[in-house]
């Protein structure tokens, strides 16, 4: 495919290196908040020993353990997890943000947009309000992951007309189910009793006992999701015109919009099965890399991956040492810290974010 | 001038010492028949005129306290979560225990009603704005658990029944820490209630569980928070508790935080899973304030010193 002229797509193909330089800088960054992630926690231990322990599950690499098995468990088995699984959901989010925005074209289009979020929500409170018995422990996330895709799916059969699939008619039955589903789900959690409090706690979202079963369930998804919506950055920036002349350009509009609603659905569905309906990571990354980098989606998706990684471990971390031994939720602190600084950017460049 | 002061300051002295004997006379010399002012646990004070026939209770623990000063046919209503002894059940239900229904209960009018520290704000104004008698229990310690039944003893006319029931308490309380008061802190094992799994929740101080570790003879890993805190797993791997202990058989039913302490692969390696110290205790005695608070300490002290109270399950 030859790069379309610089008239038709509003691309500054130019600045191309920069963001391969971007793409090599936030991919150290990641590697460095997530050294310092696994180095501090509401258990003090020692930078050495931490990095000891955590070579020492390398090959060839043979260190002898002084260090006790509880500090051990605390490096590999609760801390690394945790922020392989906030990188995971960070990294899926912001790119199915960045993909509903593109899709959308609407700079208000975020994961949640669609009857994720409220169909998540729903078969959690279910899971939560069932009697444990069921299915054992994993029933919340299951039926999580079951809501969020069985709630996309009802807007998507809403908003079908004939063989087309109006972009304003998604938007207005997303929401539409959305309030639907979330009044469910209000009405369920007054109705929950002494469960009240995990429900609470999960929607608003937490990486508190991720584990590394979790991070097994989520990145295949998460992974080939990503992949899938990245090889459609072009096509993508060529939806950015309009559909019509996209249609002209050969691209077969309709299918691409099932397929990039499709994995962008699957990638959210599968974040917040297990940590919950974390909010603004889906919305606010996507424009700042926008506003930083520029809009073409053959960068803004993959910048987007490496940002959502980096603000979802972050605000992790400062979700479990501020108050420590305390935890916040880490809803709290992405809504916190990221609106500030995303209204920073909005006035620093002071450019239309489309 | 300066006589002046002197009798304004014997005036206001003669108005303490009066106040001060009005405030207490009711409890002390009242017969039960004759009107009553007492003052209920939130401080406030409350007007009895006679002894009351028809009682609601707004809390789970004060349907306990009622019931154990054999009151159960003066009861016309408890809350959904009124399930202990078994005949509350079988009491007419006045909805929820944060949000009771305030239709109901005006129907069914009640001479006195036993509120809750959760009613404070919004419930008990409501109340009295309806000219109901509210009286507020809001027992947080084993001390006030024993001050409780004994107001409630007093405004219902029990009062060798109360008094009976808190000699018991104290007599059994006394059998516990005669023994554990005197432990080091070296003799003293860590030990951990857990309130919830997921987010994790500890007891920290000025809980009631708090204080029944202390008083069965253990060390709580948690006494440097207060209240329900939310703990990080990896706070309590450090901690290495030697005793874990979560509530086990009501309400959450299905005792998914005893299961967690049993089960989650990160505490393994904890001295309470490695010893096999992690008990459950029933949920129901070990979190209501009420007159079954001590059964609670007792099986606690069983499982933090097997040694010195043996029996445990």
């Amino acid at each position: 495919m030859s790069t379309p002229p610089a008239n038709i797509l509003p691309l500054r193909l130019t600045r191309g290196h920069n963001r391969i330089y971007a793409i090599v800088i936030l991919c150290l960054l990641l590697l460095g908040i997530g050294g310092v992630a696994i180095a501090i926690g509401s258990v003090k231990i020692p930078f050495g020993t931490t990095f000891a322990i955590l070579f020492s599950r390398l090959p060839l690499v043979d260190f002898t353990p002084n260090w006790s098995g509880g500090l051990s468990t605390i490096v590999l088995d609760i801390r690394l997890p945790r922020i392989i699984l906030a990188g995971l959901v960070g990294a899926a989010l912001a790119t199915a943000g960045a993909t509903y925005q593109g899709l959308f074209r609407n700079p208000l289009a975020d994961p949640y947009l669609i009857g994720v979020a409220q169909g998540a929500s729903l078969g959690a409170v279910t899971g939560f309000l069932l009697p444990s018995g069921w299915l054992g422990p994993e029933m919340v996330p299951l039926l999580a992951f079951i809501g969020a895709l069985g709630g996309t799916a009802i807007v998507y059969g809403l908003a079908r007309v004939g063989k087309t699939l109006p972009m304003t008619t998604l938007i207005l039955a997303g929401v539409a189910v959305g309030a639907l589903l979330g009044s469910i789900v209000s009405y369920l959690i007054i109705s929950s009793g002494e469960k009240l409090h995990g429900i609470i706690f999960w929607l608003m979202g937490s990486f508190s006992l991720s584990r590394w079963s979790e991070v097994q369930v989520v990145l295949p998804y998460v992974l080939a999701g990503i992949a899938l919506l990245i090889l459609y950055a072009r096509p993508l920036n060529v939806m950015q015109l309009d559909e019509e002349q996209a249609q002209q350009l050969g691209i077969n509009v309709e299918r691409l919009k099932l397929i990039l609603l499709a994995a962008a659905t699957l990638i959210t569905a599968a974040a917040v099965s297990f940590v919950g309906t974390i909010g603004f990571v889906g919305i606010i990354i996507p424009h700042a890399v926008r506003l930083i980098w520029g809009p073409d989606y053959r960068f803004l998706l993959p910048l987007s991956v490496l940002a959502g990684a980096i603000f979802l471990i972050a605000a992790d971390l400062m979700a479990r040492t501020i108050a420590t031994p305390e935890e916040i939720p880490i809803g709290v602190i992405t809504a916190l810290c990221g609106a500030p600084f995303f209204l920073y950017l909005l006035r620093r460049k002071k450019k239309v974010l489309f | 001038m300066k006589n002046r002061l002197i009798g304004f300051a014997f005036f206001l002295a003669l108005l303490l010492v009066l106040g001060f004997l009005w405030g207490c006379s009711p409890a002390t010399q009242r017969t039960t028949a004759s009107p009553m002012e007492i003052t209920d646990q939130l401080g406030r004070t409350v007007k009895l005129d006679k002894v009351p026939q028809r009682i609601i209770s707004l809390a789970p623990s004060n349907t306990e306290v009622l019931f154990a000063l054999g009151l159960a046919d003066r009861i016309v209503a408890v809350t959904d979560y009124c399930d202990y002894p078994p005949e509350a059940k079988q009491k007419p239900k006045i909805g929820g225990f944060s949000n009771p229904n305030i239709e109901s209960i005006i129907a069914l009018s009640p001479d006195l009603i036993l509120a809750a520290s959760i009613h404070e704000k919004g419930v008990i104004p409501q109340l009295e704005e309806k000219e109901l008698t509210v009286f507020a229990l809001t027992p947080k310690t084993m001390d006030e658990i024993q001050q409780a039944i004994t107001l409630v003893g007093s405004i219902t006319g029990k009062e060798k029944e109360a008094a009976a029931l808190v000699d018991d308490m104290k007599k059994r309380i006394k059998a516990i820490t005669d023994k554990t008061s005197g432990l080091t802190a070296l003799r003293r094992p860590r030990a951990m209630y857990l309130v919830w799994h997921d987010p994790l929740m500890t007891a920290g101080a000025k809980t009631l569980q708090d204080e029944l570790i202390a008083k069965a003879g253990g060390l709580n890993i948690a006494q440097g928070l207060t209240d329900y805190a939310k703990i990080s797993l990896e706070a309590v791997i450090q901690a290495d508790p030697e005793v874990m202990i979560a509530g086990v058989g009501h309400g959450s039913g299905e005792d998914l935080t005893f299961q967690f302490l049993n089960t989650e692969s990160r505490l393994k390696d904890t001295a309470a899973r490695r010893n096999n110290r992690v008990f459950g205790v029933d949920a129901n005695q070990v979190s209501r304030p009420g007159p079954r608070a001590v059964a609670a300490l007792e099986e606690l002290a069983k499982f933090i010193h097997p040694e010195l109270f043996p029996g445990a399950k």
